[in-house]
């Protein structure tokens, strides 16, 4: 019976403040949408550039004066880095494995049959666990005997270094971007409420005096802040899905690119949707209760 | 509930218990006021002061050392020009905030040791009237008055049963629909009234209630009052209505500077000899 009257206060205050519960309304669905728009944008760019590094690999060149038992030392010298979970997996390619593999690669194949004999020396293609531990692997295969002296062991490591750093910095900004965006979204919010409350601080005052407890004038306005942070969220949920399907999905349809064939994914839309309702709600709840808290001391 | 309101089958004879008596004939709800109220159930003391000082900075004083008494069923004026410390007094009764000395007691309680959660019900056992009416803006009448009584969690069948009663009371039954900035002042203040009494409380307060409105309205309020007096609720009324005072003749305390200067019963706005 008092969740009823509670609501009926709710429903009559949004209905008597009909400008402020839309003001509100709108600041919830503009931050919500930015939101909505910027992490799953982040999530997928985060991931994208996570499947480049896994693609990271470390080609460990073998002399062509090496004999089968060195050889064979570096393999039992892989397969311990494999064993301690350093090395997640590594092939051996042959000479002439790795002309075909060179074939495949090239638009016109056929210079290289004007080749005299095969030139490409015979590698390890090492796909190590962390590519950010590339560095260690090298370095403890680096002294084999069975390693061609002059081409060594090649990791890419300019564009390991730069792809590394992009990496890190799209994180860190991205959470730091995500982290802005929150606060500021929950200080616009705790705003647009506030200026509502102050508008009806002599409200609470005459409740006060009539001797209404404080939980009995704070959960009209609890309510009243869950639904406008329910409508705001909801109708920015439903912005970011038709954003969605008219233009997000048909652009990646339409590009045969790098992009849709990697194995880089964002986050499943309803979960997002969900999660950031309930963060509008959440926002609208603790918003209102808080700010109503300075005009309860009377 | 079992705040009962008080049997008295041996009650002394007291002018307040006859008024108590009355209203019981009457089949009016004394109960109502108690529920779950903080004052204690009593014929004692309606409101002791005892050496209360209220400082607001270190030289503007508020109340300056005062000690009284007030019966229960008791109609007093409290009276004094302004910044005479008539508004301080009513709001320190109503817990606004604390006395800097003294202590004071309403119905039988102590107010330095209710604790601060308390106070809305201490409130709901006083009807509060003020100068500016402070109803809710945007709620009728009836709103207004049905406001007092959801706050104590009446059920919705009697308080649809209530306002109506009281809204007939006070003289306002055909404009229940009407907003505040709809009436008159009279009629704020009556419906002001009529939620400072709805609930039946046992102590009414009212500060300058009829300060806005002109004097014959002012009649209306005070006969208003002093019906809601007979029905043995406590009145303070804190008032410079000279007029009303003089024709009333009951008791005045005076107020100067924080001080009471007179506390007489049966008295006139200005002291008889002067």
């Amino acid at each position: 019976m008092r969740v009823r009257f509670f609501f009926a206060e709710a429903l009559r205050s949004i209905r008597a403040n009909a400008a402020v519960s839309v003001a509100a309304t709108v600041t919830v669905l503009i931050a919500v949408f930015i939101l909505g728009a910027f992490i799953p944008s982040f999530l997928y760019v985060q991931s994208t550039v996570d499947s480049q590094k896994n693609r990271l690999d470390i080609r460990a060149y073998i002399s062509d004066s090496a004999t089968v038992s060195q050889v064979n030392g570096l393999k039992t010298q892989l397969d311990a880095l494999q064993a301690n979970g350093q090395v997640a997996s590594y092939t051996y390619v042959s000479a002439d494995e790795g002309l075909e593999e060179l074939r495949g690669r090239l638009q016109d194949p056929s210079i290289l049959d004007e080749l005299p004999s095969n030139p490409l020396p015979a590698k390890f293609t090492v796909i190590p666990s962390d590519p950010e531990q590339s560095d260690q692997i090298v370095a403890s295969l680096q002294d084999s005997p069975a390693i061609d002296e002059e081409l060594g062991i090649d990791y890419g490591e300019e564009t390991a270094d730069k792809l590394l750093t992009v990496a890190r910095f799209i994180q860190w900004a991205g959470l730091g971007l995500i982290s802005i965006l929150l606060v500021a979204s929950i200080l616009l919010i705790g705003n647009t409420i506030r200026l509502s409350i102050f508008a009806r601080r002599r409200e609470v005052e005459v409740m006060k005096l009539v001797g209404a407890t404080n939980w009995f004038i704070r959960w009209p306005f609890v309510i009243e802040g869950i639904v406008c942070g329910l409508i705001g969220a909801a109708l920015a949920v439903g912005l970011l899905w038709a954003v969605k399907i008219t233009v997000v999905d048909t652009w990646i349809q339409g590009a045969d690119s790098a992009l849709t064939r990697d194995e880089a994914t964002a986050i499943a839309f309803p979960l997002l949707g969900l999660m950031l309702i309930a963060s509008g709600a959440i926002v609208g709840a603790l918003g209102s209760g808080i700010t109503l808290r300075r005009f309860l001391k009377v | 509930m079992s705040t009962d309101a008080p049997s008295t089958p041996t009650e002394p004879d007291t002018p307040s218990s006859r008024v108590r008596e009355r209203a019981r004939r009457r089949g009016e709800s004394l109960r109502s006021s108690d529920r779950r109220s903080v004052l204690r159930p009593g014929d004692g003391p309606m409101v002791i002061l005892d050496g209360v000082s209220k400082e607001y900075t270190s030289d503007a004083r508020g109340l300056d050392d005062v000690t009284l008494s007030i019966e229960s069923g008791e109609f007093v004026f409290l009276v004094g020009p302004s910044g005479s410390g008539k508004s301080t007094f009513i709001r320190l009764l109503i817990k606004e905030f604390e006395p800097t000395a003294g202590s004071i007691t309403v119905g039988g309680r102590n107010l330095q040791r209710l604790r601060r959660s308390k106070v809305p019900y201490l409130r709901r056992s006083i009807g509060c009237v003020f100068q500016d009416y402070k109803l809710l803006a945007g709620r009728t009448v009836y709103e207004n008055v049905a406001y007092a009584l959801q706050v104590i969690g009446e059920n919705p069948r009697s308080t649809r049963r209530k306002v109506p009663e009281i809204l007939a009371l006070v003289g306002l039954s055909d404009k229940s629909d009407r907003y505040p900035n709809e009436l008159s002042g009279g009629e704020q203040q009556r419906v002001s009234i009529a939620r400072a009494f709805v609930n039946h409380p046992r102590l009414l307060i009212a500060d300058e209630p009829t300060g806005n409105l002109d004097p014959e309205t002012s009649i209306g309020i005070m006969q208003l009052l002093y019906r809601i007096n007979r029905t043995g609720t406590t009145v303070i009324m804190a008032t410079h209505d000279r007029e009303m005072v003089d024709k009333m003749q009951m008791r005045v305390i005076a107020l100067e500077n924080g001080k009471v200067v007179r506390d007489q019963r049966q008295a006139s706005y200005a002291r008889a000899d002067s």
